[in-house]
């Protein structure tokens, strides 16, 4: 299928770039690279651990595209090196055991809040200028102009702390043993919950202003207008005739506003204590360990780009256009 | 842009947002006038409670929190309007350079466009901060204009390609005005309400950016900022020690500014767009027909 | 005028704004008999398609219908209609043709969907029997039947407007509203359309209520024409009579702007 063709090597491309970036950032700073990135775990790691992990982010003898190249080469051999802070962990190990975290609580609370979002917009632009419209409308705009962090922070205080309805940190209760067990999975779910319901809030108010305003410029169409000379009821021609059309710019916003979704997350893991990928971030800034900060860069925007290729993908199922003509 | 004016003017949305920013800018200048406090001085003991001599309690190290939140106003809202306006023009140039130009240039100009989109800000961010060390507001505002700039070159591109084809232009382009002249001149004054949205779009980003590198540990602490506030309550475990005035006051701050900037930026896109307008007329239509006037 | 079959009185409808109205229609009375092509002419913005909507209820705020306004289908009371009998009474009693071809489609449902959507609701047809009677109807505006499964992007915008005309049919109208059926269509087009509309209303007896602001095609397709002003109804009457003896000044001058048209298309 040509779109969804173009759009992966699009993708590749992008990884690439992100790549490069991290390639000369250390390169473009003053002073030594090595000395910047490694100062730490020049005392701390076996020479020969140390020897390793310069070849893994390029700073080998030769000219700078040697040095480019065979950077490229350890990430696209799925090496990110070493942390500096939990020698000899890997990058890889350390970031896919937090990444398992992350998906689970940013996926969940993604999917809530489009699904929630697109149905009260979708409320809001059908009854414009009732008074339902009007509540719906003001409180999402208070809810996406609240910054994540004071929104995880606020949440915390009261429902962690001050009412004590939800623990206050970790995924599950450190005394439990990962397992399929009733008690383990519930304490997941438990510890998963306020964060979850705090990145729902943050992100359901986009949502909502978007697909209200897209539904609100499709209401004039002549087909929504034919559907109700037809005598549908209200609701097939809200949902089948105005809101299925107006899914489809909705799904590729949502592809834009995955970046911030990720970052929303990043600060709300940091607040509640959650082991995914930003509190696994926050500690590597801490400690400056930069093999894990350049890692979560790559892991982070490939999985911005898996996200992106699903909603590629559900957006030419959503529309025939797209379908075989491409 | 008089129209734009006088929108703005009865515009509901627009009279709180505008009062919430005016405040809390008036607050931030007037600073030394409405504390005696020095924001960075040990004028307390640690962890007290808001009280008459210290109406906002004291941070862990004993300094006023509010006459941190008033100094670090000023911090919060010069990055937010400096790299507003750096992403602004930024944004604003490229799109209406792709949009205008077409071609090569174009493509270009939306290809690395789109990889900006596609990489993800905040994680970016951080490496890039990471790198500089313990970012100053002004490096920080710097960094973000030079990322954040994509979503607006985007919509302004969109926006330049309907107004390229309007009668202004190509008797303009027949007149043989310069290129520049006609991107300059007859383009943007016409995606100006774009323009604004982007630019309060821009600044709400990265106030709400800056004090989340700051709290993540990427800024210097010694600087006073709402976003260091956060990170040094947060290291001082405010929250669980109780002492819920030091983190909760920078909190409330971030979310009235952001709650005005927003309810700004709606209202612009309101009146840029008309039919998004919840618009007063529709209660006087209600009334019309409960009086049994008429109906549908 | 007990044998009309749509009967419009005093219909006057506003667009309310926030400190002043906008009187869109202004006591505007007229009569469609069985049968019988009327048309409504007159330059954009003049209300005519204001008063097609109203004729199925179709506005929204904020429109509004002020009372004393009265039109009549069959001898019911259409503004009377609550919302159960106004969703029966639409396209089973009044069907409409809109104006962009390329846009009155649902493109994201089959063809078959819209027909059976129709068919569910009003007939509570099954799949089965909404498909018989779909191949049917699209049979009569010469499309194929196995064409039901295609999406409405896979068809030419004369096609489409056919396919409309066709769901139109479904369920045997008593009146079908035309709103500019044509502007998006090219003059062949524009001119096959109309003869299989006016073929159809043969053979099923159907009303047409007619809108252009192209008096030309008004004169050749209608019987009686009304020629509508800043929201009045100005002048109405036999075609032949518009076009031979108009009355009002601006009929005139609109005819004045049709130059080629004297004597050449009626003869």
């Amino acid at each position: 299928m040509p779109f969804l063709l173009r759009r992966t090597l699009f993708y590749l491309a992008a990884f690439i770039a992100a790549a490069t970036i991290n390639f000369f950032l250390p390169r473009m700073m003053p002073g030594d690279p090595v000395a910047l990135m490694f100062s730490s775990a020049a005392s701390e790691l076996p020479p020969e651990s140390l020897a390793a992990l310069k070849l893994t982010f390029g700073f080998v003898d030769g000219p700078i595209w040697k040095q480019y190249l065979t950077y490229l080469a350890s990430i696209f051999t799925g090496d990110l090196g070493m942390s500096v802070k939990y020698f000899p962990l890997p990058v890889t190990e350390l970031l896919g055991r937090a990444l398992v975290w992350t998906v689970g609580l940013v996926g969940t609370a993604t999917i809530i809040s489009f699904f929630l979002g697109s149905f009260l917009g979708m409320l809001a632009a059908w009854r414009r200028g009732t008074r339902l419209d009007v509540i719906i409308s003001v409180c999402s705009i208070f809810a996406t102009s609240i910054p994540a962090v004071v929104t995880s922070l606020v949440a915390l205080y009261f429902f962690g702390f001050t009412f004590g309805w939800f623990p206050t940190g970790y995924a599950h209760d450190p005394a439990l043993d990962p397992a399929f067990s009733l008690q383990f999975v519930g304490s997941v779910l438990h510890h998963a919950l306020l964060p979850m319901i705090t990145l729902c809030f943050v992100l359901t108010g986009g949502f909502t202003v978007t697909m209200r305003n897209n539904m609100i410029n499709l209401l004039g169409q002549d087909y929504v207008v034919m559907a109700r000379a037809k005598g549908l009821s209200d609701r097939r021609v809200m949902v089948l005739y105005a809101a299925r059309n107006a899914l489809l710019p909705a799904v590729s916003s949502l592809a834009i506003a995955l970046g911030t979704v990720l970052g929303g997350s990043l600060v709300t893991e940091v607040v509640f204590n959650y082991p995914g990928l930003g509190n696994t971030l926050y500690q590597a800034i801490l400690a400056r360990d930069y093999p894990v900060i350049q890692g979560q860069l790559l892991v982070m925007t490939a999985a911005m780009l898996v996200a992106n290729f699903i909603v590629d993908v559900t957006y030419v199922l959503l529309d025939p256009r797209l379908k075989g003509s491409g | 842009m008089v129209q734009l004016l006088t929108g703005l003017r009865h515009n509901r949305k627009a009279l709180i947002g505008l009062t919430i920013v005016l405040i809390i800018v008036l607050i931030a200048i007037f600073a030394p006038l409405l504390t005696e406090y020095n924001p960075a001085a040990r004028t307390g003991r640690p962890h007290q409670p808001p009280s008459a001599d210290h109406i906002l309690g004291t941070t862990r190290l004993g300094q006023d929190v509010w006459a941190r939140l008033i100094y670090g106003a000023r911090t919060s809202l010069a990055v937010g309007f400096a790299a507003g306006l750096l992403i602004t023009v930024v944004g604003t140039a490229l799109g209406i350079i792709a949009g205008y130009r077409g071609g090569k240039t174009d493509e270009v100009i939306s290809f690395f466009t789109n990889m900006v989109l596609v990489v993800p800000n905040l994680p970016l961010l951080l490496v890039i901060a990471a790198f500089v060390g313990q970012a100053g507001p002004m490096v920080i505002a710097f960094i973000l204009g030079i990322t954040s700039w994509a979503w607006g070159a985007r919509v302004t591109r969109a926006e330049t390609l309907s107004v390229k084809q309007r009668d202004f232009v190509k008797a303009a382009e027949m007149m043989g005005e310069p290129q520049w002249r006609i991107m300059a001149f007859e383009i943007f004054p016409n995606v100006l309400s774009i323009v604004g949205i982007n630019f309060i779009g821009s600044v709400i980003f990265a106030v709400i950016t800056e004090a989340t590198l700051e709290f993540l540990g990427l800024g210097d602490p010694n600087v006073i900022s709402w976003g260091t506030m956060l990170y040094n309550a947060q290291k001082a475990s405010a929250l669980s020690v109780g002492a819920w005035w030091d983190i909760l006051a920078p909190c409330i701050a971030l979310a009235l500014l952001g709650i005005g900037l927003s309810l700004l930026n709606f209202a612009v896109d309101e009146i840029a767009n008309p039919r998004l307008r919840t618009g007063s007329n529709l209660g006087r239509w209600a009334s019309l027909v409960k009086a049994g006037e008429g109906r549908l | 005028m007990s044998d009309s079959l749509l009967s419009v009185k005093d219909l006057t409808i506003d667009y309310i704004g926030a400190e002043k109205n906008f009187r869109a229609v202004d006591q505007v009375s007229f009569d469609v008999a069985p049968g019988e092509v009327f048309g409504l002419a007159g330059e954009s913005g003049c209300g005519k398609s204001t008063v097609a909507f109203a004729v199925s209820r179709l506005h929204i705020p904020p429109a509004l219908i002020r009372k004393g306004s009265e039109i009549r289908l069959a001898g019911r009371d259409v503004l009377a209609l609550d919302n159960k009998a106004l969703r029966d009474f639409r396209w089973r009693e009044v069907a409409m043709v809109f104006q962009s071809a390329m846009n009155s489609l649902n493109p994201v449902l089959r063809i078959e969907d819209q027909f059976h959507d129709v068919l569910a609701t009003h007939n509570r047809c099954s799949r089965k029997e909404a498909r018989e009677r779909t191949a049917e109807m699209l049979k009569l505006v010469d499309i194929k039947p196995e064409r039901m499964r295609d999406y409405p992007h896979q068809f030419s915008g004369g096609m489409r407007q056919r396919i409309v005309i066709a769901i139109c049919m479904a369920l045997n109208p008593k009146l079908v509203i035309m709103d500019e059926p044509t502007t998006a269509l090219d003059v062949v087009v524009q001119r096959e359309i109309l003869q299989r509309i006016d073929e159809l209303r043969r053979q099923m007896g159907f009303s047409v209520l007619f809108i252009t602001h192209d008096l030309g095609l008004m004169v050749q397709f209608c019987d009686r024409i009304g020629v509508m002003l800043s929201g009045k109804l100005v002048e109405q009457g036999r075609s032949d009579e518009i076009f031979r003896r108009p009355q009002h000044d601006y009929t005139r001058k609109l005819w004045a702007s049709f130059p080629s048209l004297k004597g050449g298309l009626l003869g």
